[in-house]
């Protein structure tokens, strides 16, 4: 049991030391392209910021002037990416209080561009940050919410690189089902992109989680896996010997000692590894040794541990130091040289406890109290206690780790259901004020045809009350001249009849008397032939009816000419063909011409200015023609834009189903030109 | 010498005429004691048109018929006036000796009556004294006719005037001068309207009358003796 754990330990070491180099950022970021010339000092100071040939002072300095020289870009997308890369930039160099500014800036920018890149990308900055700290709950949370912006948006890369950190995350505190989901995850995405040195992490990364849980048949089949996609890479050699490390591990790990021994033999048969890695070759040295141990070939063992704590020692590995103690202490427990034993071990439990690498301090706790039996007990409780209460510390990071997530899920639910809400109520408003507006403007449009067919139907019933009014005065007129026949011909027949009679039967009566009485009685008579006379008159007068007969539409026209005339100071000229019957055309058809005339006589007063006008009546075509014509100033008629006054010519002629044409230039006066098309005969009157 | 017999038929509506002509009759056969009158007398259309149809219609008979044009006019509405009833003396009675006695004094009227019946006297009535009427009836009795002062007047205008209007002229003019409306007008001759409008048309060219509207028509025409 002791000596199984001690191979576990090892491959988590080394496979952190892995791990935490893949899950770091790459310097260059990919979806961040820089092509414009004002970006392009931007990324020439970044490039030189990078390269390692200047002093560190120099390098800060031209980070800083990147920044500066992003920071007079307008604000947009391609800043805050911009300022992303400055800040990790930042961090690289060790100037976590700049890189804090910065990430925290870029962050502020990204919310108010809404630039969803720019903000995952700047929790992952944070991320990368907590993670180096070691503090990795923060991490764990900065990794979470960056997926959040990453994943839905399609960032492949960036989410996987995020999924597979969180994984690791989860893998160090013994969560091995959510690393390995998360890490499943990454490996969908990374081979969407066929990014092989990602991928061979990832299955390094779950050779590891699999040796973790004493699957080793499993892990060696990741292990081959993460060879494979390495295989795919060029400048690998690093890369592999720290698999073949792990396979070797695990092979120890398994039992399998002398596959293990193939394995660190074929490690350490090629030179480069001693003159290349001085860390690795350390490393694969004293597992190399240790193996042997385990294999009870104690020959060079102690030599080799030893150089390989040399190494560790002058390459100041604190945990390397630590385990080629712990290894050590194995050694001398194995040689029977318990007191060397004990101290080896004492130093590598004071040393873990320093470091505060908890594992290699409950390893050397172990050793310890088997080896010391005086204080056996004490370790052992020591072991326990420290032990218990690392389970609960990963419990509750555990916990908080699924909290994290949970709460990111239900931000991100939340989120969702709040912009669905704001989209929802955004439409619904503006639906409404589009209503709203509809039945305004159908609201208003109504009200005006409204009033239009008011105005129509009030001028009809003006027209029929003119219509009405006229034919009442008419009738009155004719009653009038009925009344006035009856009265003459009353005095004619009657009157005058008696009279004569009377007049007559008196002149044969034979009146005797004075002749002076005679004289006069032939005065009275003539008298009475006289007041007959008058009579008579009288009552040719009242039967003589042509000045009122009828009100005449020419004399109307006439009439409005000649005091419209004296107003405008205008000679006029009317005439009327004589084949009009005016008399048989519909009332309807004079009122309106009448209302026409009136108004083009109107116009003409107002704007022409005319010194002759002339109305013509004609009759061609069964068609009633009117011209109206003045010499006054003129308008230009072709102009879209119509007076009212002509509107309403025009409207009233339609109405009569005619023809109204205006023709008119400046200075070449008006003709206005109406036909009315005349029905039968018989419909007229 | 016998008196020569004159059956005289009055048909008048007011019976102060017909007194005063009964009067003047009289007093003329008094006076002259070669002629007779017997009277009798009607005083409306359908009793006048019962009174020819009554008479001896003799050839050895003759007739004086004194008649009024504005009569009451006959039940059957045949005869509307003593100028209908004047043309049936005329057809009916032997040489009958008609004396129109009228108030009318417009030119239409005298015209039509003038052609129609061609009375041997025509009296309008406001113009004759008791003396004039006594002449009236020596004249018509001896030596036909007699025209009172009016209707020798118009006849005269006219012949001055050489103007030929015929009857329907006269009627426009007329109708129009007592205010019945164009559109009347075809109702009371048998005329159309444009026919009527064409005769007014030139009307107003023969009396020179350039106006539109017809007042100045009957202005002239009345000056000129038509109406």
């Amino acid at each position: 049991m002791n000596l199984r754990c001690l191979p576990l330990i090892v491959a988590l070491c080394i496979a952190f030391g892995l791990a935490t180099y893949s899950c770091d950022k790459h310097p260059k970021i990919t979806n961040t392209p820089l092509p414009s010339l004002k970006n392009d000092s931007v990324s020439t100071w970044m490039r030189a910021s990078k390269n390692t040939s200047y002093t560190l002072g120099q390098r800060k300095q031209f980070l800083t002037k990147a920044y500066n020289t992003l920071k007079a870009t307008p604000i947009d997308t391609v800043q805050v990416r911009g300022l992303n890369t400055v800040a990790y930039q930042n961090l690289r160099l060790g100037d976590t209080v700049l890189f804090k500014n910065r990430t925290s800036e870029a962050l502020v920018l990204g919310k108010r561009l809404n630039d969803s890149f720019a903000m995952g990308d700047a929790h992952w900055n944070f991320a990368s940050y907590y993670n180096h700290g070691q503090d990795f709950d923060r991490a764990y949370y900065h990794f979470n919410t960056a997926n959040g912006y990453f994943e839905p948006s399609g960032y492949n890369f960036e989410s996987a690189k995020i999924q597979y950190g969180m994984a690791f995350i989860k893998g160090r505190f013994k969560d091995y089902s959510g690393s390995e989901v998360l890490t499943f995850l990454a490996i969908k995405k990374f081979k969407k992109i066929e990014d092989y040195r990602s991928l061979f992490s990832c299955y390094n990364h779950l050779g590891t989680l699999q040796n973790d849980i004493y699957e080793y048949d499993k892990a060696l089949f990741y292990y081959d896996r993460a060879i494979e996609n390495l295989n795919k890479l060029k400048n690998n050699r690093s890369l592999q010997d720290a698999v073949l490390n792990n396979i070797g591990n695990t092979y120890l790990k398994k039992g399998d000692y002398p596959q293990a021994l193939q394995k660190f033999n074929k490690l350490l048969k090629n030179d480069r590894l001693k003159f290349g890695n001085k860390d690795s070759y350390a490393r694969t040295l004293d597992n190399r040794a240790y193996c042997k141990l385990l294999m009870k070939d104690t020959l060079h063992v102690a030599k080799q541990l030893n150089e390989a704590f040399d190494i560790r020692d002058s390459l100041d590995n604190k945990s390397g130091v630590i385990i080629s103690k712990i290894h050590l202490a194995r050694y001398y427990v194995y040689a029977q040289d318990s007191v060397r034993a004990v101290a080896v071990a004492k130093e590598a439990n004071q040393l873990a406890e320093e470091v505060k690498n908890s594992r290699d301090y409950l390893e050397s706790l172990f050793i310890l109290a088997t080896i010391d039996t005086q204080n056996s007990a004490a370790y052992l409780k020591r072991h326990i206690e420290y032990s218990d209460s690392l389970q609960i510390i990963e419990r509750k990071i555990q916990n908080k780790f699924t909290r994290i997530a949970f709460e990111t899920d239900e931000y991100i639910l939340e989120t969702k259901r709040l912009s669905d809400q704001k989209f929802m109520i955004l439409s619904i408003s503006i639906l409404s004020v589009l209503i709203g507006v509809m039945f305004f403007f159908n609201w208003r449009q109504k009200t005006r045809h409204n009033l239009l067919l008011f105005e129509n139907e009030q001028q009809k019933a003006n027209e029929q009350i003119y219509l009405i009014t006229l034919r009442q005065q008419e009738k009155l007129e004719n009653e009038k001249i009925k009344e006035r026949n009856r009265i003459s011909e009353e005095l004619h027949d009657g009157v005058l009849g008696k009279l004569f009679g009377t007049r007559m039967n008196l002149g044969f009566l034979e009146i005797k008397g004075a002749e002076e009485t005679l004289k006069n009685r032939q005065l009275y008579l003539n008298e009475l032939q006289t007041i007959e006379k008058e009579i008579r008159n009288v009552s040719h007068e009242l039967s003589d009816n042509i000045d009122s007969s009828q009100i005449n539409f020419s004399m109307i026209i006439d009439d409005v000419l000649k005091t419209r005339g004296k107003l405008g100071n205008f000679k006029y000229e009317l005439s009327f063909d004589e084949s009009i019957n005016w008399q048989q055309i519909n009332q309807i058809i004079k009122v309106n011409l009448y209302r026409i005339i009136q108004e083009a006589i109107q116009n003409i007063i107002k704007h022409a200015s005319a010194k002759n006008v002339s109305v013509f009546f004609t009759f061609e075509n069964k068609k009633l023609v009117v011209k109206i014509k003045d010499d006054g100033v003129g308008f230009k008629s072709t102009l879209g834009q119509k007076g009212i006054g002509i509107k309403n010519m025009s409207t009233r002629t339609k109405k009569l189903k005619g023809k109204f044409t205006v023709i008119s230039s400046p200075k070449n006066g008006t003709l206005l030109k109406i036909i009315i098309p005349l029905k039968n005969k018989k419909n007229e009157s | 010498m016998k008196a020569e017999n004159y059956f005289v038929l009055i048909i008048e509506d007011h019976p102060l005429i017909i007194e005063a002509y009964k009067t003047a009759l009289n007093y003329y056969s008094n006076y002259t004691e070669s002629v007779v009158f017997s009277i009798q007398t009607a005083h409306d259309c359908d009793s006048g048109s019962k009174l020819i149809k009554n008479a001896l219609k003799s050839e050895e008979h003759k007739y004086i018929v004194f008649l009024d044009i504005k009569l009451p006019k006959s039940k059957d509405g045949k005869l509307l006036s003593g100028e209908d009833l004047g043309q049936l003396i005329r057809e009916q009675l032997p040489n009958p000796k008609i004396i129109v006695s009228t108030t009318f004094n417009n030119n239409f009227r005298v015209h039509g009556i003038l052609k129609n019946i061609n009375p041997e006297g025509f009296l309008i009535k406001n113009d004759i004294t008791p003396l004039e009427l006594l002449e009236t009836i020596r004249v018509v009795v001896e030596d036909p006719p007699y025209y009172s002062k009016t209707v020798i007047k118009l006849l005269r205008d006219q012949v001055v005037n050489d103007f030929i209007l015929d009857h329907y002229d006269r009627k426009i003019l007329h109708e129009l001068s007592i205010g019945t409306r164009m559109k009347d007008l075809p109702k009371l001759m048998p005329l159309s309207i444009a026919a009527i409008e064409k005769r007014k048309r030139k009307l107003k060219q023969m009396f020179n009358v350039k106006k539109l509207d017809d007042r100045e028509l009957m202005i002239s025409a009345r000056e000129k003796g038509f109406l």
